[in-house]
């Protein structure tokens, strides 16, 4: 019995039938949407949208009429691949943006090694031996005590070791969460040939592009580092310059009294 | 008794509807009677009649890309009954916001290294915290049901 009160669902409107108060699929689709299953009888057709949610409890009844609505959706948008066109390019995505993590990762390897060896060479810049190379060396018992405060960097390095192995095993985590959970794609081997065969597909996309982009940024960004590095140094050995001239007037005094 | 016309085997659709195969069979050149598992996983969830006028609304050259779809998403259904091929899309799009949210923290301390300050501690940053919420629908999907598509930056499809 038609309720006057209520208009028709969507579906029975579209198929000019009586929509009664138990009408199954009068929740999912309302009358003002009748898109949504034009859609889904396009794909599905009504009797297998009943089939696929009858021996479901209501909560997933929901759930899977608002997958069956999405997937109809999609097929409308794009005809030939359907959500096989976007399992393909999410994946794509996937792929490019790891790429790039990598590419990021490394150069940032990079100027991690290069700032620790900053620090080291900061302290080094302290030594006997370099000082004696300028010809600035200090009092003997000064050099020597100087020599046994070197071996205190051993424990940065264990740091940023750490630092290193934490983060790559949380991007390896990422990695096999997404190998477990997506069993549904994985297990469809024709899916996979599928996705390779669409990759000329994605023919505007130049990841190759975007690739270099980051190339360029790093070897500039490499050259500013270096530059701001030698900056450093120069401007520590000004300050050991002065230092040091100050003590040689004495160093030369004690060489002569002996 | 057999014509050289009817020489080949039925295709797989036509022998699972017990009907003659026509040289004109729309399914005979995507399902063949090797594969018969194919046109069964597909006729139970979208319909022989369904599929065949969906073929009959693409170009020939289209034809087979969408038929490997169509069975794609119809043995992601019979797996999965409540979610299907969606339940993957879903995950992938979380990796995808995931992987993004890993590359923009690594340029951030890219950024902190090229102006020569000490990047954080790995222990101290929180991007690696999801919010994993149960399962994930596109942000389209609780906006309105037209099925946009949003997996990404932009769609080449």
């Amino acid at each position: 019995m038609t309720l006057k009160a209520s208009q028709a669902c969507a579906a029975c409107k579209y198929q000019r039938r009586r929509c009664s108060s138990d009408c199954p699929l009068a929740p999912y689709f309302p009358a003002d949407q009748p898109r949504l299953f034009q859609n889904a009888h396009k794909l599905f057709g009504r009797s297998n949208i009943l089939s696929i949610i009858k021996p479901l409890d209501a909560e997933r009844r929901a759930e899977a009429m608002r997958s069956i609505i999405y997937e109809a959706n999609i097929r409308d948008r794009y005809p030939v691949h359907g959500c096989l066109g976007v399992v393909c390019q999410l994946q794509y995505q996937i792929w490019q943006v790891e790429a790039e993590l990598r590419a990021a990762q490394a150069q940032l390897d990079m100027y991690r090694q290069m700032y620790y060896q900053q620090q080291l060479s900061t302290v080094a810049a302290d030594d006997v031996p370099s000082q004696l190379e300028l010809g600035m060396a200090l009092p003997y018992i000064d050099a020597l005590s100087l020599l046994h405060n070197n071996n205190t960097n051993d424990d940065d390095d264990a740091v940023a070791s750490y630092s290193y192995n934490s983060y790559s095993s949380l991007y390896m985590d990422a990695r096999d969460v997404w190998v477990e959970d997506t069993h549904a794609a994985n297990n469809n081997n024709g899916s996979r040939r599928d996705c390779d065969e669409m990759h000329p597909f994605f023919d505007t996309v130049d990841d190759r592009q975007s690739y270099v982009d980051s190339k360029e940024a790093y070897e500039s960004s490499s050259e500013e580092s270096l530059k701001d590095t030698t900056q450093s140094i120069e401007h520590v050995g000004e300050n050991e310059l002065k230092t040091a001239a100050a003590c040689f007037t004495l160093t030369s005094f004690f060489f002569f009294l002996q | 008794m057999a014509s050289s016309s009817y020489s080949n085997a039925p295709c797989a659709a036509c022998k699972c509807l017990r009907r003659k195969c026509m040289p004109d069979c729309v399914f005979a050149p995507y399902f063949p009677p090797e594969e018969p598992q194919k046109f069964v996983n597909v006729h139970k969830i979208f319909g022989a009649s369904n599929v065949s006028k969906l073929l009959n609304e693409v170009l020939p050259h289209q034809r087979e890309d969408a038929v490997n779809s169509l069975a794609y998403e119809a043995e992601a259904r019979l797996k999965d009954p409540v979610y299907g091929c969606v339940g993957a899309i879903s995950v992938l799009q979380r990796q995808v916001m995931r992987l993004q949210r890993e590359l923009d923290a690594t340029n951030a301390d890219l950024i902190r290294y090229a102006c020569n300050e000490m990047p954080p501690q790995f222990g101290a940053r929180s991007d690696t915290n999801e919010q994993n919420s149960g399962f994930y629908f596109p942000s389209q999907w609780n906006n309105n049901n037209d099925g946009s598509h949003e997996g990404g930056e932009s769609s080449s499809m």
